[in-house]
C-alpha cells in the first residue's frame, strides 16, 4: 500500500509559461549561488515545463484555480520583501546563507517531497524551486528555550510575483515561537515553501497571520516533520487575498509526537480560501488535531480538505479533524472533504464538518435585550470563532488574532470590497 | 401606558391572535392565563418583535408610541422586556459580556452614560445576590448548562439590570421549585414601582399569591375572553377554562 494516494494527473503543461515567463531574467539576475542551487532551480524549471501549474483537474486542486488568476493578472518577478524582528539569533537570510549550508540542511532542501514525487501535484513546490533564492533559515541548536518570538513579515508589492523558501530546524528539547505576517498591497502572487524539522522533545508554535490585499494571490506549502515527543502548534488566520491556499503536510515521525493544526478563515466578497491538510501518523502514540472555523460572506468560497493517514505502525493514534463553517450569505460556498485513511487497528480517530447560518433564536434573544442587530451578529460570530482562537497557547498572539477578528466583524458591514479577480 | 388594540397576528399564514385588546396602566400588574396553545407566548413574541410573526391588523402602544414598527432592540431601548418561556442558550458568549453589552446598548439608546467594567460588576453582583444566583454562573456562556430554574432566574436578573418600563413574564414560574418561586417573585416585587408595569403569563395561581395582580385576563383562541380582579384566578383554578372558553366560542 503506498503511503499517499498518487493522483493520476492530466497535465496541462501549456500553462507552464504562466509560471515561467519571468524565469530567464530571474536566473540571469541571481547568479551568485552555489552549483547545487542552480541545479535545483533548473530541476524545478524542467518539472514545471513538463507538468505546468496545478489545474482544477487535480483532485487536491479541484477548487483552486491559480492559472486563471495568473492569466488575468500580469505579474513581474520581484525579490521578496522580508523583514525580521524579535528573536533573530539563529536566523540566517537567503540567498547569502546558501554558501556555507550544512550538508544536512542542504539535503533537506534538495530531497524535498517533490524530489520523491510522492504526490504528483506538487507543482507549486517545483515552481518555488525554479525561483529558489529568497527566504530565511532558522536553525536552533538543542536545549534552547526562547520566550521572544521570531516575527517574519513578508510584503508583496503591486504586480509582483515573489517566492520564499523558509527552513526551520528546532534542535532537541528546544522551544521556539514563530509569527508570520503576510501583507501585500495589491495584485500580486506570493508562493511560499516552508520546511520544518523538529528534533526530539522540541516545541514549535507556528502562527501565520495572512492579511494580504484582497486582490492578491497567496500559496503556502508547509511541510513538517515531527520527532519523538515533539510538539507542533500551528494556527493560520486567513483574511486576505482573492485566492489563497494553505497547504500543510505533517509527518509525525517519532513516538509521542503531537500536532495541532488550527485556523480560522474570515472571507467575503469574491475571495477564495483553500485549506488542504494531510497528517501522516508514522509512529505510535501520536496525537493530531485539526480544527478549522470559517466565516464567509458575499460570494466567498472556502475549501477544507483534511486528511488523517494512520500507518500500520502507528498504534494508539489519537487523530481528530473538524471543520465548522458559518455562512453569512446564501451565496457563499463551503467545500469540505474530510478523509480518514487508517491502517492500524488500535486507534482513536474522528472527523466532522458542519456548515450553517447564524442561530436566529440566539440573534433574537440578544436583540430583545437591546443589542442592535449588527452588534448581536458580531457577538455570535466572535463566539463561533473564539472556540478555535482560544486554543492559541501564546497569549500575545491570541490577543492579536482576537483583535483582527473583532476588526473584521466591525468593518464587515458594507465591506464587500473584495473585488475578486474573476 | 400599554395599549394593545385589535391585535391580529399570523404565523406562516395561520392567524393566532384574532383581535386582542388589552390596556395596562402605569404601575399595574396584569396576569394573563389561558389554555395551552391559546396564543399567550405568541402575544409576548409579537410584542418583542420576533421574526416570522406578522401583524396584520391593530397596534400596540407603549407610552403612546406604536412599538410594532420597531426592531427588537429598539423596543428594548424603549422600555420593553420579555422574560422568555424558553430562554435561549448561546454558546461562546459569556454572561458577563452579554449583560455588559446589553446594558450599555440600552443605556446608550436611552441617552444615559455607559457603565464601565467595575460599575457593571458591582451592579451584577448585587442583583445576583438578591436573586440567589452564584457569581460563578456569570462566567459561563448564556444559559448554557443552566438548569430550568436557573434559566428562569437568569431572565429575572436581566430584567433587574435593564430596568424596563414594561415587562412581560412568560411562564417565569414554570420549572421553579417552591423556594425559587419565592425568590423570583420577591425579585419581581422589588422592581414593582409606579412607573413600571407587568404582564405576567402563568398557568398557576401560586405565583399570583406572591405577585398580586391588579387584573387577571383569560386569553383563549387569540383573544381576551374574560377579565376580572385577582379573584378570577382563584375561580379558574377551581373550575378550569371550559365554561369561559365555551361562552366565548
Ligand atoms: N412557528 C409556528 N408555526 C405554526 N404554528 C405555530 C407556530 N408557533 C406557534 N404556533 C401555534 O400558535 C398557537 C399559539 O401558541 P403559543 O405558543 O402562543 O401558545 P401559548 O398560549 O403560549 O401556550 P402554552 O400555554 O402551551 O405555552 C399554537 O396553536 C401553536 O401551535
Ligand atoms: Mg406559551
Amino acid at each position: 500500500m503506498s503511503a499517499v494516494t498518487k493522483f493520476t494527473a492530466r497535465y496541462k503543461a501549456d500553462n507552464a509559461d504562466l509560471a515561467l515567463s519571468e524565469w530567464d531574467s530571474f536566473n540571469a539576475e541571481h547568479t551568485q549561488v552555489p552549483d547545487w542551487v542552480s541545479a535545483l532551480r533548473k530541476r524545478g524549471f524542467d518539472k514545471v515545463i513538463q507538468q505546468g501549474l496545478p489545474t482544477t483537474k487535480l483532485e487536491r486542486f479541484k477548487y483552486f484555480n491559480l492559472p486563471a488568476y495568473l492569466k488575468k493578472n500580469e505579474l513581474i518577478y520581484a525579490k521578496a520583501d522580508i523583514v525580521l524582528d524579535g528573536f533573530t539569533e539563529y536566523v540566517r537570510v537567503l540567498p547569502e546563507a546558501l554558501n556555507d549550508l550544512s550538508e544536512e540542511l542542504k539535503s533537506t532542501i534538495i530531497l524535498s517531497p517533490v524530489g520523491e514525487d510522492k504526490y504528483g501535484d506538487m507543482m507549486l513546490w517545483d515552481t518555488a524551486n525554479a525561483y529558489f533564492n529568497d527566504g530565511v533559515i532558522l536553525d536552533v541548536p538543542a536545549d534552547k528555550s526562547v520566550d521572544k518570538p521570531l516575527n517574519i513579515t513578508i510584503t508583496g508589492h503591486g504586480n509582483t510575483a515573489t517566492t520564499t523558501r523558509n527552513i526551520i530546524r528546532i534542535g532537541d528539547h528546544s522551544e521556539v515561537t514563530i509569527v508570520e505576517y503576510h501583507i501585500s498591497s495589491n495584485v500580486s502572487w506570493h508562493n511560499n515553501v516552508t520546511q520544518i524539522l523538529l528534533g526530539k522533545g522540541a516545541r514549535l508554535k507556528h502562527y501565520r497571520i495572512q492579511e494580504n490585499n484582497k486582490n492578491s494571490a497567496y500559496t503556502g506549502n508547509t511541510h513538517v516533520q515531527i520527532g519523538q515527543n515533539a510538539y507542533y502548534e500551528a494556527f493560520t488566520l486567513t483574511k486576505g487575498s482573492a485566492l489563497s491556499r494553505n497547504q500543510v503536510h505533517v509527518e509525525l515521525q517519532g513516538a509521542g509526537a503531537e500536532c495541532f493544526v488550527n485556523g480560522i478563515n474570515m472571507i467575503s466578497g469574491k475571495q477564495q480560501g483553500d485549506t488542504t491538510i494531510t497528517v501522516e501518523h508514522q509512529a505510535p502514540n501520536c496525537i493530531s488535531k485539526q480544527n478549522y472555523r470559517s466565516v464567509m460572506d458575499g460570494q466567498a468560497v472556502c475549501t477544507f480538505q483534511g486528511k488523517v493517514h494512520v500507518h500500520e505502525i502507528a498504534q494508539k493514534t489519537d487523530g481528530y479533524q473538524l471543520s465548522n463553517t458559518l455562512l453569512l450569505s446564501p451565496t457563499a460556498t463551503m467545500n469540505t472533504k474530510p478523509e480518514l485513511e487508517i491502517y492500524a487497528d488500535d486507534v482513536k480517530c474522528s472527523h466532522g464538518a458542519t456548515a450553517g447560518n447564524l442561530d436566529k433564536e440566539a440573534l433574537f434573544y440578544l436583540q430583545s435585550r437591546g443589542i442592535p442587530e449588527a452588534e448581536a451578529r458580531a457577538l455570535l460570530i466572535k463566539a463561533f470563532l473564539e472556540e478555535v482562537i482560544e486554543q492559541i497557547t501564546d497569549e500575545a498572539v491570541r490577543e492579536q488574532v482576537e483583535l483582527i477578528a473583532e476588526k473584521w466583524l466591525i468593518l464587515r458591514t458594507g465591506d464587500n470590497d473584495g473585488e475578486g479577480w474573476l | 401606558m400599554i395599549k394593545i388594540k385589535n391585535l391580529h397576528a399570523e404565523i406562516d399564514g395561520t392567524e393566532i391572535l384574532k383581535g386582542l385588546d388589552l390596556e395596562i396602566g402605569a404601575g399595574e400588574v396584569h396576569a394573563v392565563m389561558g389554555p395551552n396553545g391559546a396564543g399567550k407566548s405568541t402575544l409576548s413574541y409579537v410584542l418583542a418583535g420576533r421574526d416570522g410573526y406578522e401583524v396584520t391588523e391593530g397596534s400596540a402602544e407603549l407610552d403612546g408610541v406604536n412599538i410594532l414598527d420597531m426592531d427588537p432592540d429598539e423596543r428594548a431601548a424603549a422600555g420593553l422586556f420579555l422574560a422568555f418561556q424558553y430562554p435561549v442558550e448561546i454558546p461562546g458568549v459569556q454572561m458577563t459580556t452579554f449583560l455588559k453589552t446589553a446594558l450599555n446598548a440600552v443605556r446608550k439608546a436611552r441617552g444615559e452614560d455607559e457603565l464601565d467594567a467595575i460599575g457593571l460588576l458591582k451592579l451584577m453582583k448585587s442583583k445576583c445576590k438578591e436573586l440567589g444566583i452564584s457569581d460563578e454562573m456569570m462566567k459561563r456562556a448564556v444559559n448554557v448548562g443552566f438548569s430550568g430554574g436557573e434559566k428562569k432566574r437568569n431572565e429575572v436578573l436581566q430584567m433587574a439590570m435593564l430596568e424596563p418600563k414594561f415587562a412581560v413574564l412568560d411562564e417565569t414560574d414554570s420549572g421553579l421549585d417552591i423556594d425559587a418561586l419565592k425568590v423570583v417573585a420577591d425579585g419581581v416585587n422589588a422592581l414593582r414601582s409606579e412607573g413600571r408595569s407587568f404582564l405576567v403569563i402563568t398557568h398557576y395561581q401560586r405565583l399570583l399569591d406572591y405577585i398580586k395582580p391588579d387584573h387577571v385576563h383569560v386569553l383563549a383562541k387569540g383573544k381576551i375572553v374574560k377579565s376580572g380582579s385577582a379573584d378570577l384566578a382563584l375561580e379558574l383554578e377551581k373550575n378550569g377554562y371550559a365554561d369561559i372558553v365555551g361562552e366565548a366560542a
